[in-house]
């Protein structure tokens, strides 16, 4: 069986790269509270590339503005509704930023309308537990990008609608709340907190391989 | 005035020795003629009641043969008759030839186009829904599947001697035409499927398994171990039953702790889909077709194609094989599908270990051929609860049911002036009697005689 590699998305435009060591903390998350077989290293992979298809988690942020070329948007179209699971993630905490203007209409334009998560959703739950939904970073509680406390995720749902039951299985996860800043410390850190910041990581992770 | 005696005396006695003679000749052929026409009209006679039948053999074709079975059943009554078919007898024609058997008619048929044929279908246990259809037929024959709406497929019978099909969407009966044969056959049984329960750690082959058996339709409840103490569920597992579950699915030794109540499970009628790591756990392992496995062999990295997608996945070769254990698939000399039975249930084991590649990195169709294989598997070894339905009337073995109630074919006897058809005959006759008629009252008007 494959082990899970976490892999960030390279996109050709913007600044993909923008939180190096996200990564490493929280591989070491999934190793130290999961039995999750995770490579020790992460990947970086093309958008547009075969390769993406084979890692089903990716993660996607930046600053700067996101236009996708055309191979970018087959790809990305193809991989969510095969079942891949992408996290994006507005590295500016800014609803007026051009990350969140651009990268929520390129995905609009692939997928339609982001949906909001409810936040008795089973990604709060799948293994930590978080009861108000998705948990505030720093950068929100102390009034950076657009000051504001975002208190919930939007995403792509996909899988099978049938009879009464809707689409819930979530493709795409869009967030504000800037988890790239929040988790792209110095691993070495993490041994400092009171409070380890990426468990919710775990979640979007365990979540990502069991759904 | 002389009588008509007086007359037809004294025309003879009026004449010379020759001509008394000659004129004596005709009086006794106008007798003969007159004998002749009695005769006929006692032939005639017999003919019409059937008299004339009796012993001898009654021949009809497919074309004249609904024509000849009335003639038989309600005036003829023939001893023997003899059909001979150039394609098979319709349901009616059949048990209408079996009543005059039972009625005592030695009836006798040959048919060298009829092509030995059987169709069976069985529904799958898929909630994709459709039917298995087996075919019986001699190697090399064309068979063409149709049902109402018109042909559905053909392939020709390789040496083995049957072809098999998927028909996902069948109407109510399906015919299979084999030369002048055509088997009609119709579904008795619909399923009562159960929920799938999986289990498996945490990782892309369960995530993709499950995706893919809930896009196909099945209801499942899974148990996705993600640590020591944290399981992600899916659905309230509690007894594993065939009253609750038409398989169960194990993808790795995470299942390990169920082993025992699987295997009672399974002997009761229950199916399991293992995947091979699964064997790891010695408690599975006794469950499985193969006993152990083989070090996994990793895919290469190339995409699955849509031609031949499991040539590029990952292997872990299944190996110690059961005695009982049947060989599906290989890879080379590798061993990578393979089932048994055990008890009541079956089970089949995989050595694909990640299938979710086809499905993610595989061609345009991947995601519906990874669905339809990993369903595939499923549905064989499934336990399903079955519906009676109403069967209308079927003939899935045409032949076979021929021979049952007539006999075996036979060549057509050939009998000496036998044989003779009443109602070819009869016109005949009939313009025999008319010329004898026409003779005998020609030779009285020509004589003088009214």
């Amino acid at each position: 069986m494959s082990k899970f590699v976490f892999a960030t998305a390279e996109y050709a435009s913007g600044d993909w790269e923008s939180a190096p060591a996200l990564p490493a903390n929280l591989i070491d998350s999934v190793a130290r509270y999961t039995s999750i077989e995770v490579a020790p290293a992460g990947v970086s992979v093309r958008l547009d590339s075969e390769e993406l298809f084979n890692y089903p988690f990716v993660w996607l942020t930046g600053h700067l503005p996101v236009r996708f070329t055309d191979a970018e948007r087959r790809n990305l179209k193809r991989y969510v509704e095969r079942g891949g699971f992408m996290v994006v993630d507005d590295h500016n905490h800014d609803i007026t930023g051009v990350f969140h203007q651009t990268a929520t209409e390129e995905i609009e334009r692939l997928f339609g309308k982001l949906e909001q998560v409810p936040n008795d959703h089973e990604i709060y739950r799948c293994f930590f537990t978080f009861e108000n939904g998705p948990p505030h970073t720093n950068h929100e509680l102390n009034g950076w990008g657009d000051d504001l406390l975002h208190p919930h995720l939007y995403a792509i749902f996909v899988g099978p609608s049938t009879g009464d039951r809707r689409r819930d299985r979530i493709g795409l996860l869009y967030s504000n709340k800037d988890y790239s800043s929040e988790w792209n410390f110095h691993p070495e850190t993490k041994r400092t907190m009171q409070q380890d910041p990426t468990k919710f990581g775990v979640n979007l992770i365990v979540y990502a391989l069991t759904r | 005035m002389r009588s008509r005696a007086e007359v037809r005396e004294s025309g003879v006695s009026g004449m010379g020795g020759g001509a008394r003679l000659g004129a004596r000749l005709r009086v006794a052929g106008e007798w003969a003629l007159r004998a002749l026409v009695l005769a006929l009209l006692v032939w005639s006679l017999a003919l019409a009641l059937g008299w004339g039948g009796k012993g001898a053999v009654e021949r009809a074709s497919t074309e004249t043969l609904s024509e000849a079975l009335v003639r038989w059943t309600t005036v003829a009554g023939p001893e023997r008759v003899h059909v001979a078919f150039d394609h098979a007898p319709s349901l009616v024609e059949r048990d209408w030839l079996a009543a005059l058997v039972g009625a005592g008619t030695a009836v006798g048929w040959s048919g060298p186009s009829l092509l030995p044929t059987a169709l069976a279908i069985e529904p799958r246990a898929d909630p994709a829904g459709g039917v298995e259809v087996s075919v019986a037929a001699p190697a090399g024959a064309l068979v063409v599947l149709r049902d109402t709406l018109g042909p559905l497929d053909s392939a020709r019978v390789e040496a083995l001697g049957g072809v098999r099909a998927y028909i996902p969407r069948p109407r109510a009966t399906l015919d299979a035409a084999v030369g002048a044969v055509v088997a009609r056959a119709a579904l008795a049984d619909s399923l009562e499927l159960k929920r799938l329960l999986v289990l498996g750690a945490a990782g892309w082959e369960t995530k993709f398994a499950v995706a893919a058996l809930e896009e196909r339709g099945w209801r499942v409840d899974a148990e996705v171990r993600v640590s020591p103490q944290t399981t992600v569920r899916q659905g309230s597992v509690t007894a594993i039953d065939t009253s609750r579950y038409s398989a169960v699915l194990v993808l790795d030794t995470t299942a390990a702790a169920y082993a025992e109540r699987i295997g009672r499970y399974v002997r009761s009628g229950g199916g399991l889909v293992l995947w091979s790591p699964a064997v790891d756990a010695a408690r599975l392992a006794a469950l499985a077709p193969g006993r152990g496995r083989g070090a996994v062999i990793e895919d290469e990295g190339r995409p699955p194609s849509d031609s031949a997608p499991r040539e590029a996945l990952s292997i872990a070769p299944i190996t110690g094989l059961v005695p009982d254990a049947v060989v599906l698939e290989r890879r080379g000399e590798h061993v990578t599908l393979a089932a048994r039975r055990l008890g009541a249930g079956r089970v089949v084991e995989t050595g694909y270990v990640n299938t979710w590649r086809w499905r993610m990195a595989g061609g345009e169709d991947a995601p519906e051929q990874h669905r339809t294989w990993l369903a595939g598997l499923v549905s064989s070894v499934a336990y399903a609860g079955r519906v009676g339905l109403a069967v209308p009337p079927t003939n899935p073995a045409p032949l076979a049911t021929l021979i049952d109630r007539l006999g075996p074919a036979a060549e057509e006897e050939v009998e000496a002036g036998g044989g003779l058809d009443p109602a070819a005959l009869l016109p005949w006759l009939f313009g025999a009697l008319m010329g004898a008629l026409v003779l005998e009252w020609a030779s009285r008007r020509t004589r003088g005689v009214r």
